[in-house]
Parts: C-alpha cells; structure tokens; sequence
C-alpha cells in the first residue's frame, strides 16, 4: 500500500491539494466561519480527483499488479492522508487558541464558533460526508465527479451552518465554549465524531470496492 | 491438443452484455511461446474481450485462467507477469517518462533496471521526454518498454499497429518476431490481416462477439482453402464479413424514349 501511496503523491495528487491544506490557518481568523477551512481543503482534494480522471490514472492504475479493490483503497489512503494533514493542522491552531492566544484581544467578543473540540468534530463530520458523498459517489462511475461534489458542497454548507447555529440554542452553550471548562463534554463529542468518521469512512470504501468490481472501465 | 500446463491463456465460456452488445461463450487459449493473431472487424469484440481478460471490464460468466491460475484469485501475481498495451499509451501523457518508470518499477518485484535502459536504448527513447511528445509508435514502444522491463512473459496488445505508418508497423511487428525468440508470448488484436500475415502463428477469430476460429494458422488457412472460403487471410475474412449494401436506390422514373 506505501507503493500505492508514493504513486499517488509521485503522479496524481494535484498541486493544489497541497496549496488547500493551508486552509488549516483558517482556524486563526477571528470572527469568521472557521469550519469553512475544512471545505476548502476538501475543495483541493477535489483537484486531484480531476487529475484522476484527466491523467487517465484509474486505468494505470488497475493495471499495476494490484488487485482491482486495492485502487480504490489507494485514493482513499490519499484523501486520509490529505485529512490527517489538515487535521493535524487544525489540532495544532485550536490548542493555541484554547490557551496562549485565547486572551488575545481579537479573540476576545466570537459570536460564531470557537476553535475548541466541538469544531474539531465538526472538521471530521465534514471530512466523513466528502469521504461517504464524494469519494464514494465517483466510484460509482470512477470518472463522474460533478454531481457527487455538488451533494458535497450542499452538505458541508449545511454542516457550517448548523455547527454556527447549534451554540445558540439554550443548553447547548457549552459547544462554543473556548476555555477548558466543559472540556469533558467537548471531547465527548469529538470522540463520539471520531467513531462516525471512521466507521462511515470504512464502510464507504467497502461499499466503493464492491461498486469498482462492477464498474466497465 | 497442447496439453493445458502449457497454454499461457485459457478463456472459458466468457459472457459480457451491454445493452447493444455482447459476447457469447468466447472460448480461446494462448499456447506458451506463440504469437497469436485475435482478428476481427471493429466492433466485433476484440478490446471487450481483452478488457476481460484483464479484468477491466466485468464479466457475466466464464472462467478466465493465466498460467494455470485462475484470474479472479490470482489477480496479482498474474499481472506481475503479464504486460498489456492498448495501443499507445494513454495515461500521464504529461509526466516525464523518467518519473513514470520510477513509480512504475516500485510495484514490480522483478523489474530490470538493465533491461530497461537496453529497450530504451533500443526503441531510441528518452526519459526526458513526455508522452505526450511521442508519435504514436514510440508510445506503442513506450508501453512495451514497460512491460518488458518486469519480465513479462506474456504479452496483450490491443490494435498496437492502428494508426502506425507502414514503416513503423513493419518496424513493430519486427520487435514481435524478437520477442518471441526470448520465449516472451503475444497475443495482439488486429483487423489488419497482414499484420498476421507476417507474424503469427495462431488466429483467433471473432466475429459479432463469437468465436469463429482458434487454430494454429496455416491449419486454419488450408482448411479455409479446401472449404473454398478463400486462399488469403484477407480473402477469408472478406467470405464471412462482406455485407452487400442496398440504400433503396428509387426505382427510375425516366420513361422510355
């Protein structure tokens, strides 16, 4: 599979993959929409999928001695790499605007949401629905990629504004808590994320593996 | 009959269906050592058939064998010893050719870096370039290079001479001939009847996506001499394909003077 990884990074990952994951700093922006970093960086893996299908990578790639399955286990494998990145970014911005920067005077009045662990279960939330949307809705036909990232925007804009909305409902304040206070609950929604982005995440790559087998190229 | 521990490609009953086509019951093998011709008009079922083959395209039934392995649980291990070319090369024709011998090569348990510059060097191509910059028989050569270079014993190419100029098909079906004498096999689509004319040893022909022949060449022509079908290949498949046309002239109005 590190073959199959290094071929991607080697020849189909498209430069703006790359450029989009500084969309992590996006977490940095006070009083804006943080969420929206997830979805661009979303947006630049979308790049690398036109590459898939310009470079006419899914046939070279079939025909390496690989099994059929294991191609599509290798753009999932690129698309959690890309995410894992990201992710890791975004952790690294949400710690420090939990606690060196959460003084810092721009920060200070947030009506939207705070980078906190809600918003990093949100981040995931919109990584999972482009992993069961998108990824998985191109291997239905491996080279269709409007519609299914067409459903992908309107489900991630959806998810923005319900992780902008949610906080203001009484009783969910806690969510948008930027301090360590709730911290407890926060990371149980995190966790409680975690599981649905892994087990959706694994579950569309099964089902993306039975509609490849199907698929004439 | 060859006894089956040595036919490189056995295909059972294979059955593919689209809506406005199919192939039924396509039974053919590939002896060890052979080159061999798979013929037919377009749209007859040769690339559906290769495709197949190949697992590219998803079969209804039959059974599809390589080496005495079956494709389907040895999919893996076949294609490392198996090279295919579709003609020219058709992907990251915008990448250097040097790059995509790198990731090529990592897959490839057996892959000769020796062997693969001596083809290069032989079919006069450079890793600077594209494919992209290729004419299409450089790409042809191109994707041999590729196949050759992991120790492919077994060959399929899919109409590698169509659009080649008469120079560079002589020059192509020449490298076939070489081949075979370092035991790699072929098995190459054509509608081309000369191409086989020059080079191989068995035909397989379809037509209409059936079978109509699997036989070792020069007995397939003579019994398609003494059936009166013809002398020549071309004038074979000329017996089985040629269709008379009628648009429905109208009938002349003119009156007799």
């Amino acid at each position: 599979m590190s073959n199959l990884l290094h071929k991607e990074l080697k020849l189909a990952v498209s430069p703006l993959s790359w450029f989009f994951l500084a969309a992590a700093v996006m977490t940095l922006i006070p009083g804006y929409p943080i969420l929206l970093g997830s979805f661009f960086v979303c947006l630049g893996l979308f790049q690398t999928f036109q590459t898939f299908r310009e470079a006419n990578d899914i046939l070279y790639t079939t025909l390496l001695p690989i099994r059929k399955r294991d191609a599509v286990r290798a753009k999932f494998l690129t698309v959690l790499f890309f995410e894992g990145l990201s992710f890791l970014f975004m952790s690294v911005f949400t710690v420090l605007r939990m606690t060196v920067l959460s003084s810092a005077s721009p920060y200070v009045t947030n009506f939207l949401m705070n980078p906190n662990p809600v918003y990093l279960a949100f981040v995931l939330l919109v990584f999972l629905s482009f992993n069961v949307v998108f990824v998985g809705g191109f291997f239905k036909t491996a080279y269709k990629i409007g519609k299914p990232f067409i459903l992908f925007i309107i489900i991630a804009m959806l998810l923005v504004a319900v992780s902008e909305s949610l906080h203001h409902i009484p009783g969910l304040e806690f969510l948008h808590t930027p301090s360590g206070e709730k911290l407890g609950l926060q990371f149980a929604v995190l966790g409680a994320a975690a599981v649905l982005f892994i087990g959706g995440t694994f579950l569309s790559e099964k089902a993306s593996e039975k509609r490849f087998e199907s698929i004439d190229l | 009959m060859t006894d089956s521990k040595e036919m490189i490609l056995e295909v059972r009953d294979l059955c593919k269906e689209y809506p406005s086509f199919r192939l039924e019951n396509v039974t053919f093998s590939v002896p060890k050592g052979s080159i061999t011709g798979f013929i037919g008009r377009n749209g007859a079922g040769k690339t559906t058939t290769i495709k197949s083959v190949l697992n590219l395209v998803h079969k209804k039934s039959g059974e599809i064998r390589f080496f005495g392995l079956d494709l389907d649980s040895h999919e893996k291990e076949i294609k490392e010893r198996i090279g295919y070319a579709g003609g020219a090369i058709d992907y990251y024709k915008k990448k250097r050719i040097r790059d995509l011998i790198a990731v090529t090569k990592r897959f490839y348990e057996h892959w000769d870096d020796e062997a693969c510059r001596k083809f290069m060097n032989a079919f006069e191509l450079s890793e600077e370039k594209m494919p992209s910059e290729l004419s299409e028989g450089m790409k042809v050569k191109l994707n041999l290079v590729l196949a050759l270079s992991h120790g492919a014993e077994f060959l399929i190419l899919d109409e590698p001479t169509s659009g080649l100029d008469p120079i560079s098909r002589e020059e192509l079906l020449d490298v076939f001939e070489a081949l075979r004498k370092t035991g790699v096999s072929i098995l190459f689509s054509t509608h081309i009847t000369s191409d086989l004319d020059k080079c191989a040893d068995r035909i397989v022909y379809i037509k209409e996506g059936r079978i109509l022949a699997s036989d070792a060449m020069d007995r397939y022509l003579s019994d398609c001499k003494a059936a009166g079908y013809g002398e020549t290949l071309e004038e074979v498949m000329l017996h089985f394909e040629k269709k008379e046309f009628s648009f429905g002239a109208p009938e002349s109005t003119e009156q007799p003077l």
